[in-house]
C-alpha cells in the first residue's frame, strides 16, 4: 500500500513530463516546419535569380552579398562572344499578331538558350531579337573558341528543326545570323546603384555584334572573326569571305563563314 | 529535415549494384556499418577501397581538427552539388549531435557563429570548387593570415581533394540518394542515432605521422613526396598507383584524362608532370598540345577522343547534365571501363585541386 502511494506521485510527475516534453516536441517541429518553409523560399528565390543571372554568379552574390558603395567588381578575362540576331523580326512583328509573335519569339529564345547551354556558354541578355552569349566568362575555358561555334551550329539546327515545326502550323520561318569573336575584355556585376547585370563588356562583344550585321552582306548565317578562326578546331570547315567594311573598325576586315564540321570528325565529336 | 540541394536534378542510376564480400567487408571493417554503395563500384577494386580510404575522418588527419575537416566537407559537397556525399555528410554531423538550426545555417552560408580559422578553411573550400586553382595563391594567403601552418593548408587541401573526388565518384553514375536524404526524419533513424554515432565515433580516429615507405614514381609523385609524413601521402600514394595499374583503360588514356582536367583547370604545374609522363608513353609534346588544344588529333584512338572529350565535363559541372553525358558511354563502353573513367576523372579532379596549392604555394 505505501509502495503504491509512494508511486502514484512518481507516475503524476512522469505523466507530466512527459506532456511537457511531447509539448516542447510540437514546438520544435513547428518550428522547423516554419525553418523548413523560410528555406524552401529563399530557395526558390535563388532559383528565380538563377533565371536572371548565372547560376555561379547568384551563389557568389548569396555568399559575398552586394557591396553597392564598392562600385562595379569587374576582372579582366579572355572569353568569346557570341551574338545571335533574328533577321526580318521587324517585317515579321508587322504582319502578324503580337501573340503569335511573342509565342514565335519565345520559341526562338528557348532554343538558342539550350543550345548555348547545351555547349558550356552562358546566355548574358537579351537585346530586342537579339541574344548575347559568352563562353568561358564563368569559369576558364580554354576550349571557348570550338564550344562557340559548336553551339552556332546547334542554333543553327534547331531553328532548322523550330522552322519546320512554324510551317505545320502555317506560320512564317524566322532566319538568324551569328556573329563570334574571342579577346580579351572584363567580366563582372555592371550598371547603376539601383540596377546591375553580370556582363561581359569589350572589344568581342562589340565585334561579335558588327559580324552578326554582316552575315546578311554576305548571305551567310554564321561569321567568325580571324581571331577565333585562329584558335578553333581545324575539323570545322570554314569559308573566307571578302574583306568588308565593318562599322567601328579602321580597316575592312577578311571573315569566315563556318559551313560545317568535316565528316570524319562529326562522327566522333557527340 | 529537407537537404538544401533536395531541388537539384539527379538522374536514374547508371550503374547495377553487385555485390563483393570483399570489399563489403573492408568496408564494414573500416567505417562500423555497412556500405551498400560501396556494390555500385565493385567491378574496379581501386576505386570501390578508395571510396572507403579517402574519408579524411578514418586516420588521415593529423594537424587540421576533425571539426573543421567535417565542415569543410559538407561545404565543398554542397559547392559541388553532390547530393550523396551531401546527404553523407549532413547524416554525419547530425549524428554527432549538431542541431538542424546549425547545420541549416551552414547550408545557407552564415558563417558568422564560426571561429575566425573555421571560416577562413571553409571560405578556402568555397574558393576552390568555385575557381580551382586560378585561384589558390589568394586562398593560401587568406588561410596563412588565419593562422593556418602549412602542415595543416596541406591536410586542409588533401580534404578539400579528397571532397571533390567523393563528390564526382558519386555524382557521375547518380548514386541512388533519396532514402539517404530521407533519414534524418525516419523514427528509427531517430532511435539509433545514438548507437550509430558511437560506432561510427569508435572507428573514427586521428592519424599519426606516417613516412613513405618508397619514393613514388607515378605522375603527381612529387605531390606525395612534399606530402610525406603526413598519414594522408601514403594512402593517396597507394590509391594512385593501383588506378595505374588498373587494366580497365590504357595508362595513356588515363594520363589524356588527367592531361585534359589538369589543362581545364589551367594548373601549369600539373600539365609539366603529366606532359613528362605522355612523353614517355610516345605523345610528344607538339602532338600533345595539339591534342589538348581542340581535344582531337589523328593520333587518338576513338575510346581516348570519346574519354577525354568527357573528361572536360566533370571539371565544372551541374549533375543532372553531367550524368546524361556519362549516360552516353554507356553503350560505348564496357561496365568496368566506365566505372574506371569515373573513378579517373574523380581522381583527376582532386589531385589536380590539390597539386596546385600544395606544389604552387607551400
Amino acid at each position: 500500500m505505501t509502495l503504491i502511494f509512494a508511486m502514484v506521485p512518481a507516475v503524476v510527475l512522469a505523466a507530466v513530463l512527459a506532456a511537457a516534453l511531447y509539448h516542447q516536441w510540437q514546438r520544435v517541429r513547428n518550428l522547423q516546419r516554419q525553418l523548413q518553409a523560410a528555406a524552401a523560399d529563399l530557395e526558390s528565390l535563388q532559383n528565380a535569380c538563377a533565371r536572371l543571372a548565372p547560376a555561379g554568379v547568384v551563389q557568389r552574390l548569396v555568399a559575398d552579398g552586394i557591396q553597392l558603395d564598392a562600385g562595379p567588381a569587374a576582372e579582366g578575362k579572355v572569353a568569346t562572344a557570341l551574338f545571335v540576331d533574328l533577321i526580318g523580326f521587324t517585317a515579321m512583328s508587322e504582319r502578324l499578331e503580337p501573340e503569335i509573335l511573342l509565342r514565335i519569339i519565345n520559341g526562338y529564345y528557348q532554343r538558342v538558350s539550350e543550345a548555348i547551354s547545351e555547349h558550356r556558354g552562358h546566355v548574358g541578355s537579351f537585346v530586342g531579337d537579339g541574344i548575347v552569349a559568352y563562353f568561358g566568362v564563368i569559369q576558364p575555358n580554354p576550349w571557348q573558341c570550338d564550344d562557340a561555334v559548336h553551339a552556332a551550329l546547334a542554333i543553327r539546327a534547331s531553328t532548322r528543326a523550330y522552322n519546320a515545326e512554324l510551317a505545320r502550323e502555317g506560320l512564317p520561318p524566322i532566319a538568324i545570323g551569328i556573329g563570334i569573336d574571342r579577346g580579351p575584355g572584363f567580366a563582372g556585376l555592371m550598371g547603376s546603384r539601383e540596377r546591375r547585370e553580370y556582363a561581359f563588356i569589350g572589344r568581342p562583344v562589340n565585334l561579335a555584334a558588327r559580324l552578326q550585321a554582316l552575315t546578311r552582306l554576305h548571305g551567310v548565317d554564321i561569321l567568325v572573326s580571324e581571331a577565333l578562326r585562329t584558335d578553333l578546331d581545324p575539323g570545322f570547315i570554314l569559308t573566307p569571305m571578302p574583306a568588308a567594311a565593318v562599322k567601328g573598325f579602321a580597316e575592312p576586315m577578311v571573315t569566315y563563314a563556318v559551313e560545317g564540321r568535316s565528316a570524319d570528325r562529326e562522327r566522333v565529336a557527340e | 529535415m529537407a537537404s538544401a540541394l533536395e531541388h537539384v536534378a539527379w538522374e536514374t542510376c547508371l550503374v547495377d549494384p553487385q555485390p563483393d564480400r570483399a570489399l563489403e567487408a573492408y568496408a564494414r571493417q573500416k567505417t562500423g556499418i555497412p556500405v551498400p554503395s560501396i556494390r555500385y563500384f565493385t567491378p574496379v577494386p581501386w576505386l570501390a577501397r578508395a571510396l572507403i580510404d579517402l574519408h579524411p575522418e578514418y586516420g588521415l588527419l593529423l594537424h587540421l581538427d576533425q571539426n573543421v575537416a567535417d565542415l569543410l566537407t559538407l561545404i565543398v559537397s554542397q559547392e559541388n552539388s553532390c547530393r550523396f556525399c551531401y546527404a553523407v555528410q549532413r547524416m554525419l554531423l547530425w549524428g554527432q549531435g549538431m542541431s538542424e538550426a546549425r547545420i541549416q545555417r551552414l547550408e545557407q552560408e552564415l558563417s558568422a557563429g564560426l571561429a575566425p580559422r573555421t571560416a577562413a578553411a571553409i571560405a578556402f573550400g568555397r574558393t576552390q570548387s568555385r575557381l580551382g586553382p586560378a585561384a589558390a595563391r589568394d586562398a593560401c594567403q587568406a588561410l596563412r593570415r588565419a593562422g593556418f601552418g602549412e602542415e595543416e593548408m596541406k591536410e586542409i587541401a588533401f580534404t578539400v581533394a579528397a571532397t571533390d573526388f567523393l563528390n564526382r565518384a558519386y555524382t557521375i553514375p547518380a548514386i541512388p540518394v533519396r532514402a539517404l536524404e530521407r533519414m534524418p526524419d525516419q523514427l528509427l533513424s531517430w532511435l539509433l542515432r545514438p548507437i550509430i554515432n558511437r560506432i561510427m565515433e569508435r572507428h573514427r580516429s586521428r592519424g599519426q605521422a606516417t613516412p613513405l615507405e618508397r619514393a613514388p614514381s607515378y605522375p603527381y609523385a612529387r605531390l606525395i613526396e612534399r606530402c610525406a609524413g603526413l598519414p594522408s601521402a601514403p594512402v593517396l600514394g597507394r590509391i594512385i598507383e593501383e588506378m595505374w595499374v588498373s587494366p580497365h583503360l590504357t595508362r595513356r588514356c588515363k594520363l589524356l584524362i588527367f592531361a585534359v582536367i589538369a589543362r581545364g583547370l589551367g594548373c601549369e604545374v600539373c600539365a609539366q608532370e603529366i606532359s613528362k609522363a605522355l612523353e614517355a608513353e610516345g605523345l610528344n609534346e607538339p602532338m600533345l598540345a595539339r591534342v589538348l588544344t581542340h581535344l582531337d588529333a589523328p593520333e587518338l584512338d576513338e575510346t581516348e577522343r570519346l574519354l577525354m572529350r568527357f573528361a572536360r565535363e566533370t571539371i565544372w559541372f551541374e549533375p543532372a547534365a553531367l550524368q546524361r553525358r556519362a549516360r552516353s558511354l554507356r553503350d560505348r563502353l564496357s561496365v568496368p571501363q566506365l566505372i574506371e573513367v569515373i573513378g579517373v576523372t574523380a581522381l583527376s579532379n582532386g589531385l589536380c585541386r590539390m597539386n596546385a596549392m600544395v606544389m604552387d604555394h607551400s
